[in-house]
């Protein structure tokens, strides 16, 4: 996926997982300074000045967010809200037979149609009070 | 037979990368495996003085005018074990002006050579024949020094590579002209790869797919040679993070190796270094750093990014 500085989350700023904990966070922060501080070499050449300014900037922003529990949670939060949502496509409609899922499309085509026109007969429900024990 | 091509290159001359496929030949050999070492620095060969060779069997220069009919008989053996070298030439002079089907014919007779390893020494700079040799290899090592020039001719050097794999694959697709002028933006600097891959997906999403995966399929590896403190490492970790980021290529850091000031004085003795100094810290990285390459499933499972050369 191709994704602008700008773009990038905390998590991806510090080439971390969702799962870090505080001093895997603390070492990444510190690998991070060390790359985009004023004067490192390992942007020489391949990175303007303005664009080292600005992720520098992102990756303080992300180590404050990520070091305080109370915020990191909220921006996980955040995070989730921000999800794309991909709706089930229910792949195994026919091999799970009885499951029906609410949210698969109807199906199209002849038999579909027939079986909705011809629904199966349901099973007989015993309507009797229950024995008296 | 399962074949493996490495190369090793990047942009600047002296950062040590005839010793590190020297080292990586000799340590290999050792492991008994049957190894090819090919000097493809056609302007400048070294690596037979690296390992110490002298020998008046038939050399690279030798295959390119046809006085031996395969890059097989250009093999000489050499003292150890499975390790055989195809020397460069230094008798007949601009070899390294090689036109395109001299370089296709090399190419093939590398892929045929009857060995298990094959180890690439490219020369330096970024010609066309240089980065076609580096983009045949899987993967291709780019070798580097904690020296900002080092750094500077390696980001042009990955940058050359991912315009050639672009270049080639829009020839193969025939992609139409306003990808070219695209594809031109970003030579002349004026537009960031980003923003090529942006503006391309854009108009066109099923080329953009198509040359994106090509570049993904780019994968070097990184390796930091002659650190001389821990920073030195950590500075080959964020070369290979800023090129992950900026230029979209899987770029891994293979390690470093430690500075070494036996390195010259093997040189000197035309003894190499990697056997006279078995237990430095420096031989200690090349051994893991081979063995990495060798023997790990990241790296034998990765497939190589299909490079077609254009016939014209």
């Amino acid at each position: 996926m191709i994704k602008r500085v700008e773009d990038w989350n905390y998590y991806e700023l510090l080439n971390l997982e969702r799962t870090a904990s505080q001093d895997e966070i603390w070492e990444s922060y510190q690998g991070a300074l060390a790359t985009y501080q004023p004067g490192s070499l390992a942007v020489y050449s391949l990175v303007t000045e303005e664009e080292r300014a600005l992720i520098l900037k992102r990756i303080q922003e992300a180590f404050q967010t990520l070091r305080d529990p109370k915020t990191r949670k909220d921006y996980d939060l955040a995070l989730l809200k921000r999800a794309p949502y991909y709706a089930p496509k229910a792949a195994f409609r026919k091999s799970i037979g009885k499951m029906e899922i609410d949210e698969a499309p109807p199906k199209k085509g002849r038999w579909s149609w027939l079986k909705r026109v011809f629904p199966r007969r349901k099973a007989a429900v015993d309507l009797r009070p229950p024995e008296d024990q | 037979m399962d074949k493996r091509i490495w190369a090793v290159g990047g942009g600047k001359g002296g950062t040590g990368k005839s010793f590190v496929a020297a080292s990586l030949g000799l340590h290999l050999a050792s492991l008994d495996r049957d190894i090819v070492l090919v000097d493809l620095d056609l302007g400048a060969p070294n690596l037979h003085t690296l390992l110490g060779v002298k020998s008046s069997h038939p050399d690279l220069g030798d295959f390119l005018t046809g006085r031996v009919a395969s890059l097989e008989e250009a093999a000489s053996p050499t003292p150890w074990g499975g390790l055989r070298i195809v020397r460069g030439t230094e008798n007949i002079l601009f070899v390294a002006n090689m036109n395109h089907y001299r370089k296709l014919r090399l190419l093939r007779q590398i892929r045929q050579l009857r060995a298990r390893n094959v180890i690439l020494d490219l020369g330096t700079g970024s010609a066309y024949n240089t980065l076609d040799f580096f983009l045949s290899a899987n993967p291709g090592v780019v070798v580097i020094t904690p020296e900002p020039t080092a750094i500077e001719n390696a980001y042009l050097f990955l940058k050359s590579c991912i315009m050639r794999v672009l270049k080639l694959y829009m020839d193969h697709y025939k992609i139409p002209d306003l990808h070219r002028k695209m594809l031109d933006q970003i030579e002349k600097n004026s537009q960031s790869l980003y923003a090529f891959f942006r503006s391309l997906i854009d108009s066109d999403r099923s080329y953009g797919t198509i040359l994106y995966r090509a570049l993904r399929g780019f994968r070097p590896c990184l390796v930091m040679n002659r650190c001389r403190d821990e920073r030195d490492v950590l500075l080959g970790r964020s070369v290979a993070d800023v090129a992950r980021r900026y230029l979209l290529i899987d770029m891994k850091y293979l390690g470093s190796v430690p500075n070494d000031d036996q390195v010259q004085a093997s040189l000197r003795g035309l003894r190499p270094f990697v056997l006279e100094h078995r237990d430095s810290a420096a031989a200690r990285a090349i051994r893991q750093m081979s063995e990495e390459l060798a023997y790990s499933i990241e790296f034998t499972q990765r497939t190589p990014a299909e490079i077609r050369l254009p016939d014209t």
